[in-house]
């Protein structure tokens, strides 16, 4: 028999169960006979709901098979359904998806309300995603050893990896049920955006065709790589006689700089030249589907703003284009703009290359006798994109890598709540994540002294022989700013580098995530960081003495 | 007369369950500098199907000692052989139930939860979980309230859903911490009940408690440790047995026949009288081993006793945890059936 109190907690129970229910009968409601918006909006907010309670049973299932590892993350996985701390942050979570779009401003091109909204939605997800999975990892693990609960788990058949292995396991399952729902409601968000009313047909194409797809960005290349190559080992020859001291000095920087001057001039159309950029290897050989846009982002340097524009003419596989009466349409565009061309696939499919070449029309300005030169910045300046598939594909394989990089951060969480007490596992765990995240940034500020090889090996050995060499002369600031370098590089091997990964920059601007992305990351994060972690917490965990009484 | 004992027992009977040689356990300080010397030179040896009682004020080093045995410390110097294994060997741990002194339970989980993630670590399959978890629900008397999250319990109610999942895998070493704290007298001597059952089907069970009269009744041999070191070992008549008295029990006698008596004896005389050895109360001696060794100068790492001794034995009595009895079902008296049920044990269950 129920006790009073037994009584009136299952009433209370079946109260939230039948709020629950009429709520999730409104939205059903909403979703099947609301205006259109609001529909989609009923069927994210649905999906989500439906996605969490389902996947948790999923997920329960799955752990109850009667082995240590499962069991600790089955435990773990009820410890983070039923903590307040989580809670709040899931709210925080769930409000921070659909409340985001709320905040851009319709006035604005729907390109960027687009981008905005996918940028910040995925990252601001990563981010609280992130802080969770440091605070459960590092209040399971520090609570079971401060509590004296770890007593009770590791006098059963449990080694202490399994222990450690096992909370991993709960928070890496508990963020793949948590980034799928995110998926599930950015997904709906972005889609019920982008259906919204666009501010010109141009926007329009922007977001179907920019953002919205999944494209392979193809680098020019020179129509004669050996020839530059020759051309460029040359130069630094020429360099080394000229100044042999000064180069053998800094040999890495004069190497780079020569390579720099040769790509300036490369991507420089000047007044009289046509230059010829050939982009390789398109793969669209025989495939008349495949959609092929240039971007250009070209710049002329004239301070006399009349002259700004940049003026000229194309030509694809030696054929004008665009043609109007036979004759190459000459093209203007603003300069310090993006410009994106859809080219007719029917040249591009030709062959398995596009040779591009740019004459420069530019006009002659007063009292000067050559027209504006057209610049192409490096990286982005002049790309070719091959659409290679649709948004959704590449929509989850940023997801997947936002999940993988939540594993890094859970093994680190999980070795940090294996060595120190809640507070300074907490901290340490943040430091970490801080530093991977602002990895980039942190090793441009302290990596001083760039040094030219490209290994980690071969960075690290040309920095002590740097300080060795400043040693011996006595330069002693100049050493320790080397030897500073030394450690930069020590602590951005050893931190995963997440800044660089750039899936959600990608996925904003319609850039495809490589299959191969998403396997090396899986291996990286989803296995070697966490097992180089998982180690390091282990061997601490390992020559621990449980106990609670401080000694 | 020890050793000899033991050097005979290895080659006849089979090694003992809870062996500990020479095991000493320092704990550091953050520089790694010893501090506190918890536990020095222990050799402790319990055989199977023993029930071993261990004493000793509050940081004499039983609890260290027990988690040496756990493998949750390792030990500084010695051996430890936990049923012939290492401590930390996972093979060995399924063998061993274990009542911590307090509740280290999550509050999240429902009594019924926590016993399934128990006996999941435990490998045991979901029948046989289900199952059990019943049963010993119903043993502490918490089948009624199985559903309801440990936080929302009081002490004694944690103390029995404990006591459950230390039972939940049938361990042959059953290593109790304070079984009794924080129980309701029903409670504790239900607990006594089943140790003693236990005890008779061959289950070995390591006794640390505070509760003298309950060490009397139930073990067959004790230690008493002060200083982290074991001060008095043996089984309860060898330490009770005074050795410099002697007693004469007879039937009421009248003034007169008793100054005969004394007469007669005085005189060397036999006649229809009982000798007995005097025993001593266990309580008596825990005191003088603690005296004696306060007397020699020995140093506790735990609490400094002072004048405390004789209060803590008087506040030996169960008390009550204020919880409404009305949660609680009346609890299943501990019987033969009951156990033979929980020990119905499938072969795959714990690998044997």
């Amino acid at each position: 028999m129920p006790t009073g109190r037994e009584r009136r907690r299952i009433s209370r129970r079946t109260w939230i169960r039948a709020a629950a229910l009429v709520l999730l009968a409104g939205f059903g409601g909403v979703a099947l006979f609301g205006p259109s918006v609001a529909r989609a909006a009923a069927i994210g907010v649905f999906a989500m709901a439906v996605g969490y309670v389902v996947g948790l049973k999923i997920l329960r299932r799955l752990l109850a098979f009667p082995r240590g590892i499962t069991g600790t993350a089955g435990a773990v996985l009820d410890e983070a359904v039923r903590m307040r701390s989580t809670l709040v942050l899931l709210i925080l979570l769930g409000a921070c998806v659909p409340i985001l779009p709320l905040l851009l401003d319709p006035a604005e091109r729907l390109t960027y309300r687009v981008q905005f909204l996918v940028m910040w939605n995925l990252g601001g997800a990563f981010l609280i995603l992130s802080l969770l999975t440091v605070f459960l990892a590092c209040g399971s693990i520090c609570g079971d050893i401060a509590s004296g609960r770890i007593h009770m788990s590791l006098t059963k058949p449990l080694d202490r990896w399994e222990y450690l292995v096992g909370k991993w396991l709960g928070l890496v399952l508990y963020n793949l049920l948590l980034v799928a729902l995110v998926g599930i409601g950015s997904y709906t968000l972005i889609r019920m955006l982008a259906a919204g009313p666009a501010a010109d047909q141009a926007d329009r194409e922007a977001v179907d065709r920019q953002v919205l797809v999944a494209r392979r960005a193809v680098p020019p290349t020179r129509d004669d790589p050996k020839a530059y190559a020759e051309a460029v080992n040359a130069a630094i020859e020429q360099r080394a006689k000229d100044d042999p001291e000064g180069f053998a000095g800094d040999r890495a920087r004069a190497v780079d700089r020569i390579r720099r001057e040769f790509d300036g001039q490369w991507l420089t159309v000047t007044s009289d030249m046509v230059s010829t950029f050939v982009f390789r290897e398109l793969g669209t050989k025989g495939d008349t589907s495949a959609k092929v846009q240039l971007q250009m982002d070209p710049r002329a340097p004239n301070v006399n703003i009349d002259f700004s524009d940049v003026w000229f003419t194309m030509s694809l596989n030696d054929r004008p284009w665009p043609v109007h009466d036979g004759e190459a349409v000459t093209q203007k565009l603003p300069s310090y703009a993006r410009h994106v061309y859809d080219l007719p696939s029917s040249i591009v499919s030709e062959s398995n290359e596009l040779r591009l070449r740019i004459a420069n029309k530019n006009a002659v300005p007063k009292g000067e006798t050559l027209a504006t030169s057209i610049m192409f910045p490096p990286g982005k300046g002049l790309q070719l994109f091959v659409r290679t598939g649709g948004f959704e594909a590449n929509f989850f394989r940023c997801l997947a890598i936002i999940w993988l990089k939540l594993a890094v951060v859970a093994a680190v969480s999980v070795a940090a709540g294996a060595m120190f007490d809640f507070p300074s596992a907490v901290l340490a765990s943040l430091v970490l994540y801080a530093a991977s995240v602002g990895s980039d940034f942190f090793r441009d500020s302290l990596g001083i002294y760039n040094v030219a090889s490209d290994t980690a090996w071969g960075q690290a050995t040309e920095r002590i022989s740097y300080a060795a060499r400043y040693a011996v002369e006595g330069r002693g600031y100049d050493m320790f700013r080397v030897l500073l370098g030394f450690v930069t590089d020590v602590l951005f091997f050893i931190v995963p580098s997440f800044s660089s990964d750039s899936s959600i920059t990608r996925l904003a601007t319609g850039i495809a995530i490589p299959g191969t992305a998403v396997v090396t990351r899986l291996v990286l994060f989803g296995l070697a960081y966490p097992a180089a972690f998982g180690f390091l917490g282990w061997v601490v965990l390992d020559r621990r003495d449980l106990v609670k009484t401080g000694a | 007369m020890e050793a000899e004992s033991s050097g005979r027992g290895q080659e006849t009977s089979p090694p003992p369950d809870v062996l500990c040689a020479g095991v000493s356990k320092w704990f550091r300080d953050f520089w790694m500098r010893p501090r506190v010397r918890a536990v020095e030179s222990l050799d402790l040896e319990i055989g199977r199907g023993e029930i071993y009682g261990l004493l000793g004020p509050n940081g004499s080093g039983k609890s260290t000692t027990i988690k040496m045995i756990l493998g949750l410390v390792t030990p500084t110097r010695g051996r430890i052989a936990v049923l012939g294994r290492r401590p930390r060997d996972v093979a060995t741990k399924r063998h061993i139930g274990y009542l911590p002194e307090e509740s280290y339970l999550h509050g999240f989980l429902s009594a019924r939860e926590t016993l399934d993630f128990y006996g999941r670590l435990f490998r045991l399959p979901t029948r046989i979980r289900r199952e059990r978890i019943d049963r010993l629900l119903a043993m502490v008397g918490l089948d009624a309230v199985g559903d309801r999250p440990v936080r929302e319990f009081s002490k004694g109610m944690q103390r029995r859903v404990g006591l459950a999942q230390s039972l939940i895998n049938d361990p042959q070493l059953l290593i109790l911490d304070e079984p009794t704290s924080g129980m309701d007298p029903v409670g504790a001597w239900q607990i006594r009940d089943l140790i003693r059952e236990l005890g008779q089907r061959g289950k070995t069970i390591l006794l640390c408690t505070h509760q003298l009269s309950d060490v009397e009744d139930l073990c067959d041999r004790i230690s008493i440790m002060f200083g982290g070191r074991i001060r008095a070992q043996g089984t309860c008549d060898e330490l009770l047995t005074g050795e410099s008295a002697s007693l004469i029990r007879t039937p009421p006698l009248e003034p007169e026949v008793e100054a005969e008596v004394r007469q007669v004896l005085a005189r060397h005389g036999v006649g229809p009288v009982v000798l007995e050895r005097p025993r001593r109360k266990l309580e008596t001696l825990f005191l003088e081993v603690v005296e004696k060794a306060r007397a020699e100068g020995l140093t506790t790492s735990g609490a400094k006793s002072g004048g405390d001794v004789p209060t803590f034995l008087r506040s030996r009595g169960g008390d009550g945890d204020g919880q409404p009895v009305e949660a609680l079902s009346q609890p299943v008296a501990v019987n033969a059936t009951l156990l033979d049920s929980l020990m119905r044990n499938p072969s795959d269950a714990n690998g044997s």
